[in-house]
């Protein structure tokens, strides 16, 4: 069997599982209240649960994502020239023809997207709580209620992106969320500057 | 949705010039919709209570507005929902049937399916709707259940000097007019008010709000997010498929 290389650790796959389910649940009970959608709210048991579930599921979703940050958040403020070159050739995803460069642990995109989830989350939980917990606001609460779906929209889109390429557009990125492993070889191609500074090549 | 056919749209006139202040109208509205009592202060003015409550569906406005002619001068409004045509906390409501629309055009609510998430009370130009202490909406219904058995709203039943009146909507504002009222207040505002205010003075007077509008944010909400949080899932998951199509999975053996 190839040589394999631990990209993600346990705790992080089990937190990324959390964030992801969560996620999930509150975009869909999410779309159920925007549009009044009886079927989804029938899902949850009624709108009265739902709410009680999408509210409590955010409070989930904000701590999972805030424990993400030991991850993930140093690694997403780091770019380097090589990671300018790689949006000039947009990560060579529009074309295989193109030179992408040599990447580290994770690419700018997926930094940006990092940086783009946790902004968007903890705005998205934070006019949350205001919506849930605070009364007789009346300024505050619309303000709360624009930025909530705000960051809906930032999350509807940015999280399909992340989903598709992290399964069907890179084959094999999906294992890592499974037991967090890389085959030796593929790491070389896919992070060398992550593997040259882990002394692997 | 909106009741559009304003041939069938109910509504109530409130007459404030005629209005004596009386507050059978408060007590005839608690009696029919059995609310209890609430326990107030007096602050100095004899409008009580001070404002809405989940326990009070209208209230008389008591205004004091001295002019020259008269140095005490009184003014009275009575003060419910207004049944917008275009309503705030319908637009903003997250459970569906929480709030609706009735055969009459008004806007009555469901406290069953109301999730008590308290947003129809920010959107509403009015500062209408009132939360019970189980915490669901509640407000004047415009008596839907008295006019399905052909009777008037409990308040205008009561009221003595014909400062509140029910009726059809386009009508009671030609009869209006015709009564030499300058200004119909909510004639037009938020689609059509189906609580409507006859005067001869000038409506701020009263306390009345100058253009009333449902809050910008939320107007933005619902013409520019809403249909966004559709259109943008469904491009990028159609983008992803183009994606996918076009041009294809990484392949390792094409990188360096």
């Amino acid at each position: 069997m190839a040589e394999m290389v631990k990209k993600s650790s346990g705790d992080e796959i089990l937190n990324h599982w959390i964030l992801a389910v969560s996620c999930i649940l509150l975009i869909i009970s999410g779309y159920g209240f925007l549009f009044q959608i009886e079927t989804i709210g029938s899902l949850f048991g009624g709108f009265d649960t739902m709410k009680t579930v999408h509210n409590w599921v955010g409070v989930v979703f904000i701590l999972s994502l805030l424990y993400s940050m030991r991850h993930y958040f140093k690694d997403a403020l780091e770019y380097d020239a090589d990671d300018r070159q790689w949006f000039k050739v947009a990560g060579g995803y529009l074309s295989h023809k193109v030179k992408v460069p040599p990447m580290g642990k994770y690419n700018p995109g997926q930094k940006l997207y990092y940086l783009a989830i946790l902004a968007a989350g903890i705005a998205i939980a934070l006019s949350g709580f205001v919506i849930w917990l605070i009364q007789d606001n009346a300024g505050l609460i619309l303000f709360a209620h624009l930025v909530h779906n705000v960051a809906f929209c930032i999350f509807i889109i940015a999280v399909p992106v992340h989903i598709y390429l992290t399964t069907l557009a890179n084959p094999g990125t999906f294992r890592i969320m499974v037991n967090g492993m890389v085959p030796l070889e593929l790491a070389k191609k896919r992070y060398p500057k992550w593997m040259k500074a882990a002394g692997k090549m | 949705m909106a009741n559009n056919n304003t041939k069938n749209r109910k509504a109530i006139l409130v007459t404030p010039e005629v209005c004596i202040g009386c507050r059978a109208c408060q007590v005839s509205c608690k009696s029919w919709n059995q609310l209890p009592g609430i326990k107030t202060k007096n602050t100095g003015t004899y409008q009580n209570p001070p404002d809405l409550a989940s326990a009070a569906f209208n209230i008389i406005r008591y205004s004091e507005v001295p002019s020259q002619a008269n140095p005490v001068r009184w003014l009275f409004v009575s003060r419910r929902c207004m049944h917008c045509e275009d309503a705030g906390c319908m637009k903003i409501c997250p459970a569906p049937g929480a709030l609706y629309r009735t055969k009459e055009g008004a806007v009555a609510f469901d406290r069953d399916k109301c999730i008590g998430c308290k947003l129809c009370v920010n959107a509403c130009p009015f500062d209408v709707p009132r939360y019970d202490e189980e915490g669901k909406v509640t407000k004047c219904h415009l008596c839907f259940d008295r006019i399905d058995a052909g009777m008037q709203p409990a308040c205008v039943k009561t009221c003595p000097t014909g400062a509140l009146r029910f009726g059809d909507r386009a009508e009671l504002i030609s009869t209006a007019k015709q009564e030499g009222f300058g200004t119909i207040y909510g004639e037009e505002d938020l689609g059509g008010l189906g609580s409507l205010y006859a005067f001869k003075d000038e409506p701020k007077l009263y306390g009345m709000k100058d253009d009333p509008a449902i809050p910008s944010s939320v107007i933005f909400w619902n013409t520019v997010l809403k249909p966004f949080a559709v259109a943008g899932l469904g491009g990028v998951v159609a983008a992803a498929a183009i994606h996918y199509l076009a041009v294809g999975p990484h392949k390792e053996e094409e990188e360096v």
